[in-house]
């Protein structure tokens, strides 16, 4: 198979010996994630400071004496008014003025202190706009937590011994209460994200130096040139797929490392291990991994290069290209997204495949005749669709000459 | 040598292509039962109006299309059986057949060498050989895209030799280049000539056929109507020059006056 070397060769001399194309396949499209990556996460970690820092505009109607010493004791900064226009307050809270309404009832403090065994529980009422941030955080933080704290305080004024109310906790005192495997845990956060990643780098990669091998060189008139040297058709459309998979697996290598190096950075200041997913992986699993890549790269470049070849300009193969792409986007979402263990006939669906076993590797669930139906339907299907091109490049229809 | 036996070629035409050609038939036969034999140490020349189907017998030969009906043997090698073995033999040349613009001459030059197995030592030979004769050097290091069409031309057909071929196939080899171009690249065909190679051309011009050629084969509607040496033809016409044989040969053909 003499010349697949130099076909491949040539593939990859024209994007790694070109500075502007260098820059645009592999780093503008890095610089561009983590700029908008960290762009999005800084704006809305300012957007959530400045929800703490802001101070709450409460109304509270009816407010019975001490509430006001008790939120103060309670150290929660905050501006009350009373209720006096009830349409007002509302209206207020409708456009964001004021942030939440706190009505007692009328009766609230004889109701609590004069409490009889069958008499009616009084109802606290609170108002917000969950449209507003600042309305939501005073919700969160007053109806649930510091009106919670106000009713044990009048509740331990009510009863003497408050451990009487209390049958049980759970969990007060339990640090040991989670039971897990930490590889697989950490194995299975990264699982469902992984193909999903794996899936958009490694197509992406390859996508639009793919389209230009084969439909290019026909737009350009220069795969004539290559037809009457002394290789065989399938070297060329090999050294094609060869160039095209050493593409996409630098470039999935470069987007992952800038990916890793910068996720502080993308995360707002989170590292991996804040978020769970710090992972160590064996080497059993490394390899398994690299292999399976390698064979998910070699299917998805032959992909690649099929559309390029029947296509007639690289304007067409990008088109059509694009529906392959959103097809192997949702077969790499819907691993992500599936709870239930996965049937061993389904380790037989091409792509689909590839996704649930670098799940199954990372989570160690993969079986070994599991990895292998994926790792054997990838490489023969690459294998029958380099035939296809091959073929396809005996045409004469097809290659347009 | 080069032997074609009963060549037909048969394109289908697609609608679009049919509407151009302002046909209901879907069939197109582009090359009509030729045969012809061309050997060692002489140029040999199809000569034609456009659309005669002297393209088609060349790409034929080259391997890059595939006879409908007939054989071809080049240099022994049957080109449906062999095409490897046969690109191996043949420099195929023709104005459609261009070098990747993204590099430059150079890269060109070595990357064909490379995949006609030239050994180093020959490459680099060949190389000054190649470049000193089309003046070359100069431009060698520029992209192909920076270069004129002149040049351009220039670098097409020192790459398609790069392998020092045997049979030398060249489609209208002086179309689009300049009178001093021309002649560069005549007296290189007939310098191949003279060292013992076949060359096979196609052509439409009268006066470079009449010039170069040893021998002349006279195509009409995919279908040889005449072959010879110059003074063959022309005696066989009747005629004083090639002009007037072609026409001739036309006249009969289609029967009608001219």
């Amino acid at each position: 198979m003499g010349g697949i070397k130099q076909i491949c060769g040539k593939e990859l001399a024209r994007v790694f010996k070109d500075v502007k194309m260098m820059f645009s396949v592999f780093f503008l499209p890095v610089i561009i994630m983590i700029a908008v990556m960290s762009l999005v996460s800084n704006m809305s970690l300012k957007a959530e400071q400045d929800v703490e820092e802001h101070v709450p505009v409460l109304y509270v109607e009816n407010a019975p004496d001490g509430f006001d010493g008790f939120l103060k004791q309670a150290e929660i900064a905050y501006t009350l008014y009373p209720v006096e226009d009830r349409e007002m307050v509302k209206e207020s809270i409708l456009n964001g003025d004021a942030d939440l309404w706190i009505e007692f009832p009328a009766n609230f403090q004889e109701a609590v202190s004069d409490y009889q065994t069958g008499d009616e529980v009084v109802q606290v009422k609170t108002y917000y706009n969950p449209s507003e941030e600042y309305s939501r955080a005073a919700y969160n933080m007053i109806s649930t937590g510091v009106l919670e704290m106000y009713r044990q305080k009048l509740l331990a004024q009510r009863v003497d011994d408050m451990q009487k109310l209390t049958v049980f906790t759970v969990n007060s005192d339990n640090p040991d209460m989670v039971i897990q495997d930490e590889q697989k845990a950490g194995g299975k956060v990264l699982g469902t994200m992984l193909p999903y990643f794996v899936t958009i780098l490694l197509f992406a990669g390859a996508m639009g130096i793919g389209t230009d091998m084969v439909a290019g060189e026909k737009e350009r008139g220069t795969m004539a040139s290559l037809l009457v040297s002394p290789i065989k058709r399938s070297s060329i459309v090999l050294g094609k797929v060869f160039a095209l998979m050493i593409i996409s697996g630098v470039s999935s290598v470069v987007y992952v490392a800038a990916m890793v190096i910068f996720m502080p950075q993308m995360l707002g200041g989170s590292s991996g291990e804040d978020l769970g997913i710090s992972l160590t992986l064996g080497a059993g699993q490394i390899a398994m991994l690299a292999a399976l890549l390698v064979a998910i790269a070699f299917l998805y470049s032959a992909v690649i290069v099929l559309v390029s070849v029947f296509a007639k300009t690289v304007k067409e193969a990008s088109s059509y290209v694009m529906p392959m792409y959103m097809l192997v986007l949702v077969l790499g979402i819907t691993t992500m997204f599936t709870t239930s263990t996965p049937k061993d006939w389904f380790y037989m669906i091409p792509v689909y495949n590839t996704s649930l076993a670098l799940q199954g590797i990372l989570t160690q669930e993969v079986t070994g005749v599991q990895y292998g139906m994926t790792l054997g339907v990838t490489l023969a299907l690459g294998a029958v669709l380099i035939g296809v091109i091959a073929k396809a490049f005996e045409s004469e229809k097809v290659m347009a000459i | 040598m080069i032997e074609i036996r009963n060549l037909t070629k048969i394109y289908k035409l697609n609608k679009k292509q049919m509407k151009e050609s302002k046909t209901t038939n879907p069939l197109k036969t582009a090359v009509d039962d030729l045969s012809l034999r061309a050997v060692p140490g002489e140029i040999y020349g199809l000569l034609g109006p456009n659309g005669a189907g002297k393209t088609t017998t060349l790409r034929c030969i080259s391997t890059i299309i595939r006879p409908t009906k007939g054989e071809i043997y080049v240099a022994g090698h049957e080109v449906q059986k062999e095409p490897e073995q046969v690109r191996e033999k043949i420099g195929f040349l023709t104005g459609d057949i261009k070098l990747d613009p993204q590099f430059s001459v150079d890269y060109m030059f070595d990357f064909f060498g490379k995949l006609h197995h030239v050994p180093q030592d020959k490459l680099r030979a060949r190389k000054e050989e190649l470049f000193d004769y089309f003046e070359i050097r100069d431009f060698a290091h520029k992209k192909i895209k920076e270069l004129s069409t002149g040049m351009g031309q220039k670098a097409a057909i020192a790459v398609c030799l790069v392998h020092d071929p045997d049979i030398v196939i060249f489609d209208e080899p002086t179309n689009g280049l300049d009178v001093v171009t021309a002649r560069g690249v005549t007296d290189y065909l007939k310098k191949l000539k003279n060292e013992g190679k076949l060359v096979i051309i196609s052509t439409h011009i009268m006066s470079e056929a009449e010039k170069i050629c040893d021998r002349i084969g006279v195509i009409i509607d995919g279908q040889k109507v005449a072959e010879g040496r110059l003074h063959e033809i022309l005696q066989e016409t009747g005629t004083g020059d090639l002009e007037d044989a072609f026409f001739e040969l036309y006249r009969e053909r289609k029967g009608e006056a001219l």
